[in-house]
């Protein structure tokens, strides 16, 4: 789990949330932690603002309706993000998951982005064109 | 820099420094005129840009409320983000990629070419190719457009040869890696690019032409220009006379100021200019400024877009080097047995990771979309760039149920696809998708089109002043010291990005407006 204890959340919640971020956006090769940023993020929407800490906790209450979502398996749990959709907390982690995961620079070495070069030189000598499988296009 | 006073009222005030406004205000000052620029955003510096795709937006895009309406997806998708533009000193020009493509004759006279369509409000533009061709040399030449002017074009690179290759072996002839606004090779005081990307979030080697970096400071050197960033226009003040005689704006702290002004030029990007007319409405102008016609804010065009992605067995890694150097034109002629008339481009694009995520197929979830994400690094991408078609009922107006950060009425933008741009998308889509499968593409991804970057059209140029709101010259038709100076002038929105075109109009019209000043009628 992150580092960052949410203070407005309960833990409950915080670790549905961040599973539910799993479930969404789900990589194997990625910590709990990348998707903690997620419970991170609306545990300090929940401390501005009363509304958005009811809907997370209510929403998260609806979930796990019939058995505790940290208890199912992957499967289930996609099917129970399904039934969820649209909803206000499912939209809410959906959002601000799609953001969070993706910014991670855990993620982007998952996935073979390297991100900012200008402090390196660019990318002029470190591969801009170093791609092999095709031959150099002629051009018009 | 010199501080003009408030009073004043020799000066020309130009209202966004982007593009269109950061040119004109430039040539005005070359020429001895005195100059207020006023700019909403902050005065970033290239050093301060964030190589991240959502720090960036925070800093640099025009983030202040707006609303969509209409059956175009964007609509569902960012209600409150119709167009990805910025808001900084340099305006949208410091987070633009550089494709410059001229328009084509044909292009300039579409509602001859084409006859009339249904549903559609095409018109000739009042000028011609040629009248804009000298423009065209001078702008380029200005911006350093490779392959212009004898500068070399852009080294192939990673996500190119995957598209070139493709195109090639798919037929098309007219395969390169274009003409393009950054250095090949150093020219006008700045580097040649070093291939580090993040074309879309300022450039902080400036490689790239922006008017933040190659304009605006020669402006400056003049003596002539009195920058103001932070400022916000919100009303053109006018008179019984029927001339504009000032702007209003709220200054860095929220205070209201009043510039007075012997002309006003507005380039606010099509959004912002048509609301600013709009604001400005008055007993004399009761639909808003310079507003008879009717047409301010309609006809709105962003462009055809979309993209196509493909994933390959071997990795790409379309990041690496210059966002868009790659475009395929054997489409962008006018053929209408591909039924729809108008043409479009195939231009190399590439987003990080956070930004494709965000936009691949917005609001898409779950073990198929995680998958797209892991191929990222075996992925290439295209950008579809074509004409949209004009429409009356396409338009900016005032959403006076909203309001803004200063209590002003926002704008909403209202878009929906003609059948035209309808049938351009399906076969742009398979045209791309056939470039990608020629070159063994696993599988391809149709992506719906971005927020408009590519925002045209709401105070059009025309002959009949019934028909628009400016004339040849950009020069509003109900006010005479009134200008328009970005892409809200463009009849119809041509295939091709607008950014060179919007340059060679704003040339063209520092030239009329300092003639016009010599001559003692402006």
């Amino acid at each position: 789990m992150s580092t960052q204890v949410p203070v407005a959340l309960e833990q409950h919640v915080a670790e549905t949330v961040t599973a539910l971020a799993r479930t969404l956006y789900p990589h194997d090769g990625l910590s709990d932690e990348v998707y903690a940023r997620v419970a991170a993020k609306l545990d300090e929407a929940a401390q501005a603002d009363a509304e958005q800490a009811r809907t997370i906790s209510e929403g998260v209450a609806g979930l796990d309706a019939g058995a505790p979502f940290l208890q199912r398996s992957a499967d289930e749990r996609l099917a129970a993000a399904r039934e969820i959709e649209g909803s206000p907390l499912f939209e809410l982690v959906r959002s601000t998951a799609v953001v969070e995961v993706y910014s991670d620079p855990a993620t982007w070495r998952l996935l073979g982005y390297e991100g900012p070069s200008f402090a390196q030189g660019g990318y002029l000598h470190r591969g801009f064109n170093d791609l092999d499988w095709l031959p150099d296009p002629e051009e018009s | 820099m010199p501080r003009f006073d408030f009073d004043q009222d020799n000066v020309v005030v130009v209202v966004g420094s982007g593009a269109g406004g950061g040119t004109l205000a430039t040539d005005l000052c070359k020429a001895g005129v005195r100059t207020v620029l006023l700019e909403a955003g902050a005065h970033h510096r290239p050093e301060d840009f964030i190589d991240d795709e959502w720090p960036s937006f925070g800093q640099l895009a025009w983030l202040d409320d707006r609303t969509t309406s209409g059956s175009w997806r964007v609509a569902r998708d960012f209600p409150n983000l119709p167009a990805w533009t910025c808001k900084t000193v340099g305006g949208t020009s410091v987070h633009w990629a550089g494709c410059c493509p001229r328009f084509k004759d044909w292009e300039f006279r579409v509602r001859s070419e084409h006859g009339p369509i249904d549903g559609t409000s095409v018109l000739d533009w009042p000028i011609a190719l040629a009248d804009l061709e000298p423009y065209y040399d001078k702008a380029e030449d200005r911006m350093g457009v490779t392959r212009t002017n004898g500068i070399p074009g852009p080294a192939a690179n990673n996500n190119f040869k995957v598209m070139g290759n493709g195109a090639k072996r798919a037929g098309y002839k007219d395969v390169s890696t274009g003409r393009m606004a950054f250095n090949t090779v150093p020219r006008d005081g700045r580097p040649a690019t070093i291939q580090d990307g993040f074309n879309f979030q300022g450039d902080k080697q400036q490689a790239h032409w922006s008017t933040l970096t190659a304009e605006i400071p020669k402006a400056e050197a003049t003596g002539n220009l009195d920058l103001r960033p932070n400022s916000h226009a919100f009303r053109i003040a006018h008179n019984g006379g029927g001339k504009v005689t000032g702007v209003h704006y709220f200054d860095a702290d929220g205070n209201e100021q009043v510039q007075k002004a012997r002309a006003v030029c507005v380039a606010g990007n099509a959004i912002e200019t048509a609301r600013l007319l709009l604001l400005s409405d008055s007993p004399q102008h009761p639909d808003g400024l310079a507003n008879s016609s009717g047409q301010v804010g309609r006809n709105y065009m962003r462009h055809l877009t979309g993209s196509v992605y493909a994933e390959f067995e071997q990795p790409v890694r379309m990041y690496r080097g210059e966002t868009m150097a790659g475009i395929v034109t054997d489409e962008s002629h006018n053929n209408p047995d591909r039924g729809f008339v108008g043409g479009y481009y195939m231009q190399l694009l590439a987003l990080g990771v956070p930004f494709l995520a965000a936009f691949l197929d917005p609001g898409a979830w779950g073990p198929e979309f995680a998958a797209k994400m892991d191929a990222y690094e075996r992925t290439a991408g295209m950008w579809l760039v074509g004409e949209d078609m004009p429409q009356a009922d396409n338009r900016v107006t005032l959403n006076r149920e909203v309001t803004d950060q200063h209590g002003l009425a926002v704008p909403n933008v209202h878009f929906d696809d003609h059948a035209n741009d309808v049938a351009m998308r399906e076969h742009a889509y398979t045209a791309g998708e056939s470039v990608y499968e020629a070159v063994d593409a696993v599988r391809t991804h149709r992506v719906t089109p971005y927020p408009s970057t590519h925002n045209l059209g709401t105070c059009r140029m025309s002959a009949d002043p019934s028909e628009g709101v400016v004339d040849a010259f950009g020069r509003a038709h109900d006010v005479p010291n009134l200008f328009i100076s970005d892409g809200s002038v463009m009849t119809t929105g041509a295939a091709a990005n607008p950014t060179l075109t919007i340059v060679a109009l704003a040339i063209r019209q520092a030239e009329h407006i300092v003639g016009e000043m010599k001559a003692g009628s402006l």
